[in-house]
């Protein structure tokens, strides 16, 4: 009998032990997941922060450039910068024959014109003068640079080649090849050229996709939650809203792209491609999940609050606004946060709308047309070149990033502001 | 003089009767206790009197409460008038998570009592000194209520409900979450607020219910078994079912 | 007793012990006032010595219940008639107790009495004292039984006691008078048959007791009293 007891009670506390065991082993297997994850990204996603400069000299020189004497803002606004451009390239390698002249000019971004002029344009007295100035390189120079290039495939399967690598491997050698922080990944919208495609446009498109979201969904859904919660009689029609709006939190998003496709786009013509679209398409995903976590926060309101206030003559309004909903604030905004987090995290539904067409200016309000974060990740990671892949992961870090300060800002309100009642 | 006329009060919730009849008179500037056993109908009682129960939705309540001869469940009768005449105080304190001075100021605010924010002041602080209270807190009345201890936040809650000078104060076993000493200082300020309230208190405690009223109802099943003086009903009730629950031969 | 029982078992068990002492106690009386009379109406000394043994049996029994009484009120604040219960049972134990005393007093002169009294006077005696232990065994049943009616039959029957006792306290003056040698007898005489009125008074205290504890008010009107009592003949 005794010894009976004693070998279950040892099973009992192997059981126990097993369990702990389980337990252990799902969440280190959790964790290393998430460890490869973030390694992959962070591995192949920070050099994207980096940008290569090649630094060639540059004599401007006013014949090349069509311009007269004492020329004005217009005249060097207007000025042909092209053939310096070409012409500073070229002075690389002064032996150079037409082709590897052609292949020099590829080195750099098609940019580099652009950027000629503005260092003009910076310093008008740089007229007659030579000076080296900082080109952006090719995405492939670029990709070699931080030694993502494998220079031992054969010339033919590479996209630089052995003559580009020579200049490069001479302009390396003489110190002017430098690597900088990629300022314009931050500044510049998408491009066609790795080396010069930037989130901007998508980080914009985000931002207001999330406002027009947010001031969509957060007063109807909090008014709704309300209205249900303290005002709306239980009988079966209340019983059926409530049913329907948690089962629209388990429609697949897509579905509300097909919505925002079929109803903003082809019936209130709605301009396609733009945040404004997106957010609203994005407010109907979001609504369901506002609307439960207000719902729950507000039943989270002890009785007594509303019954102390209710026995004080407040009316039921006022004991709502009063005392019912200050306390549920808390529990509603990092709701809010959260749904706008899975809502900045969506992609299917602003493929539908064509939010996924390629934008390159920077969206200034939510009418212009505009990519997001996620579906910026989409587009680069469909494109070929080398120099997207890095780009990819740097992307996707820049949304961990704002999804994770998000979360954080959701907890900040909960501790902060989750009052304590006895 | 009588303040509170109950007359045939019947109360059902959904299809189960709660209140069979219920016929009462509440003397003024009294403290009455309703005790009985659990369910028995004291709290449902108790809410018929300010109306709390409304907000059940399926609670309905039936027959005559004559307050100062008006009858509180007529249609012409405003809930958050009679309210502001009939005071409540709950089982638990429920202080607002507020600060000490925003749950005093809270009634009398919804009710335009104050036209300054000096008249204000001062009838947090007569309602603070009521309740005793005051001295305790009068340094940090801008602190939040719920820091206090379970004793003080209860006398807060009589302190709010005394705000808007209510004539009735009605208390759902104040004292049951409170130590012996709280208790004490509660059945104290009971003793002192009867002088301008008439008290109506439901506990569970039949040596409370004895210490403070001078009269005592006693329900069982829904029904009043027995309504008379305190010292009458625990020296010697009328009713056997009343003698039998007193003296804990109950079941 | 006819209650139903208290949810808490020890507390009705407490209840009754202490109604079995004051029973106990009650017989003990009973038993100490007819041996008292006996040992003065037989003029057996041996008797009279036991009732002054027995007397410090009931005053234990008057503080053990007076503890219970204290352990109650605290411990278990009995209410209605738990609360009649107890305060009934610290205010007979008392009466009881000094029944008890007044037995023993009794006794303490019997044994100083002379060998020989009239016959006339010892009549008297029994015929008093006869009447008051009917009393108090009606009224400890009337205990046992809870009943008012007896317990008030008993208040009135006190007024009866009040004329025997004057009757024989006119006799026993008569006796005094009758020879300077009697003085000593006579006054121990006298203190007797009050000892034996005072024990029908403290009788009619449990009386009006029994009938609060049953009724829960007060025994009212003024109690029937006899003739007054003639202290001094004429000179």
């Amino acid at each position: 009998m005794n010894k009976n007891k004693e070998q279950l009670l040892n099973k009992r506390y192997k059981a126990e032990q097993r369990f702990r065991l389980y337990g252990l082993s799902a969440i280190f297997m959790a964790l290393l997941f998430l460890t490869i994850f973030i390694f992959k990204i962070f591995s192949t996603g920070y050099s994207a922060f980096q940008k290569t400069w090649l630094i060639v000299p540059v004599t401007f020189d006013a014949e090349l450039m069509m311009l007269d004497q004492n020329p004005s803002k217009e005249d060097l606004q207007d000025a042909d910068y092209y053939d310096i451009a070409l012409k500073s390239m070229a002075d690389l390698d002064p032996n150079a024959n037409e082709d590897q002249e052609n292949e020099l000019k590829r080195m750099v971004s098609y940019f580099f014109e652009k950027e000629i002029k503005n260092e003009l344009l910076n310093d008008p007295n740089l007229i007659g003068k030579t000076k080296e100035v900082y080109l952006t390189a090719s995405d492939d120079l670029d990709q070699v640079f931080k030694g993502n290039y494998p220079r031992d495939l054969p010339e033919d399967q590479r996209r630089v080649s052995d003559y580009q690598l020579k200049i490069f491997d001479q302009l390396v050698a003489n110190g002017k090849v430098e690597s900088k922080f990629n300022i314009s990944f931050f500044t510049n919208a998408d491009s066609r050229e790795a080396e010069l495609a930037g989130i901007a446009s998508s980080f914009m498109g985000s931002i207001f996709s999330i406002l027009v979201c947010l001031m969509i969904a957060f007063p109807v859904a909090v008014l709704a939650a309300i209205y249900l919660e303290e005002f709306a009689p239980k009988n079966r029609f209340t019983d059926f809203i409530e049913v329907n709006i948690n089962n629209l939190a388990a429609v697949p998003s897509i579905v509300f792209g097909l919505l925002g496709l079929g109803v903003l786009l082809a019936i209130f013509q709605l301009p396609r491609s733009t945040p404004l679209v997106g957010g609203i398409t994005l407010s109907l995903m979001t609504l369901p999940t506002i609307i439960i976590a207000a719902r729950a926060s507000l039943k989270a309101v002890p009785p007594s609050i509303r019954e102390a206030a209710l026995a004080m003559g407040a009316s039921r309004m006022q004991t709502t606004m009063h005392h019912t909903v200050p306390l549920s604030m808390p529990g509603t905004l990092s709701g809010t946060i959260i749904g706008l987090a899975q809502a900045l995290g969506e992609t299917a539904p602003l493929i539908l709308i064509g939010m996924v067409a390629f934008v390159n200016t920077i969206p200034g309000s939510p009418m212009d047309p505009a990519a997001s974060l996620p579906v910026q990740i989409y587009i680069w990671a469909e494109s070929a070149e080398r120099g997207f892949v890095e780009k990819v992961s740097a992307c996707i870090m820049v949304l961990l990033g704002f999804l994770i300060i998000m979360n954080l800002f959701a907890q900040i309100i909960r501790h902060k502001f989750e009052k304590k009642w006895s | 003089m009588i303040k509170i006329k109950a007359k045939d009060v019947d109360v059902f919730y959904g299809k189960k009767q709660a209140l069979f009849n219920i016929s009462l008179d509440i003397e003024e500037n009294q403290v009455t206790a309703l005790i009985g056993p659990s369910g028995c109908g004291k709290s449902t009682f108790l809410r018929c009197l300010n109306r709390m129960n409304d907000v059940i939705d399926i609670c309905s309540v039936k027959g005559e409460i004559l307050i100062n001869d008006f009858n509180i469940n007529d249609k012409s009768c405003d809930v958050v008038r009679l309210r502001e005449k009939i005071g409540m105080v709950f089982q638990k304190p429920n202080p607002f998570p507020k600060t000490l001075y925003e749950n005093v100021s809270y009634g009398p605010t919804i009710h335009g009592m104050a036209q300054s924010k000096q008249e204000m002041d001062e009838i947090v602080e007569t309602s603070l000194k009521k309740a005793a209270l005051w001295e305790e807190v009068k340094d940090r009345l801008h602190e939040p209520g719920t820091g206090l201890s379970g004793g003080q936040q209860q006398r807060l809650c009589i302190a709010r409900a005394i705000s808007v000078r209510p004539e009735v104060i009605l208390m759902d076993e104040p004292c049951s979450a409170l130590d012996p000493i709280a208790t004490a200082q509660i059945e104290e300020l009971i003793d002192e607020l009867k002088k301008e309230h008439t008290i109506i208190i439901v506990t569970h405690s039949m040596a409370q219910a004895a210490r403070v009223s001078q009269n005592t109802g006693f329900f069982h099943l829904g029904q009043l078994i027995e309504h008379g003086s305190t010292d009458k009903i625990f020296k010697n009730p009328d009713n056997k079912k009343t003698q039998d629950y007193i003296t804990g031969r109950f079941g | 007793m006819s209650e139903a029982p208290h949810t808490v078992k020890s507390y009705e068990e407490e209840l009754k012990n202490l109604n079995a002492n004051i029973i106990k106690m009650g017989s003990a009386c009973e038993d100490s006032l007819g041996k008292a009379i006996q040992a003065i109406t037989t003029r057996d000394n041996n008797i009279a010595e036991a009732v002054i043994q027995e007397d410090e049996k009931i005053d234990k029994y008057e503080t053990l219940i007076e503890q219970q009484v204290v352990n109650l009120i605290a411990l278990r604040q009995p209410m209605a008639i738990d609360l009649r219960e107890t305060v009934t049972a610290l205010k007979m134990s008392s009466d009881l107790e000094r029944i008890g005393d007044l037995a023993k007093n009794i006794s303490k002169r019997t044994l100083l009495l002379n060998e020989n009294l009239p016959k006339n006077l010892v009549d008297s005696l029994n015929r008093v004292s006869t009447n008051v232990q009917k009393q108090l065994k009606s009224i400890l049943d009337a205990y046992l039984e809870r009943s008012a009616p007896m317990a008030v039959n008993v208040w009135e029957g006190d007024e009866q006691i009040d004329d025997l006792t004057n009757l024989c306290m006119q006799e026993v003056i008569k006796y005094l008078k009758e020879n300077e040698k009697n003085l000593e007898d006579g006054t121990h005489l006298l203190f007797v048959t009050k000892n034996i009125e005072r024990i029908g008074d403290h009788t009619t205290n449990v009386a009006e007791q029994v009938y609060y504890l049953v009724k829960g008010e007060y025994l009212e009107g003024d109690r029937p009293k006899g003739t007054e009592p003639i202290v001094t003949g004429e000179k």
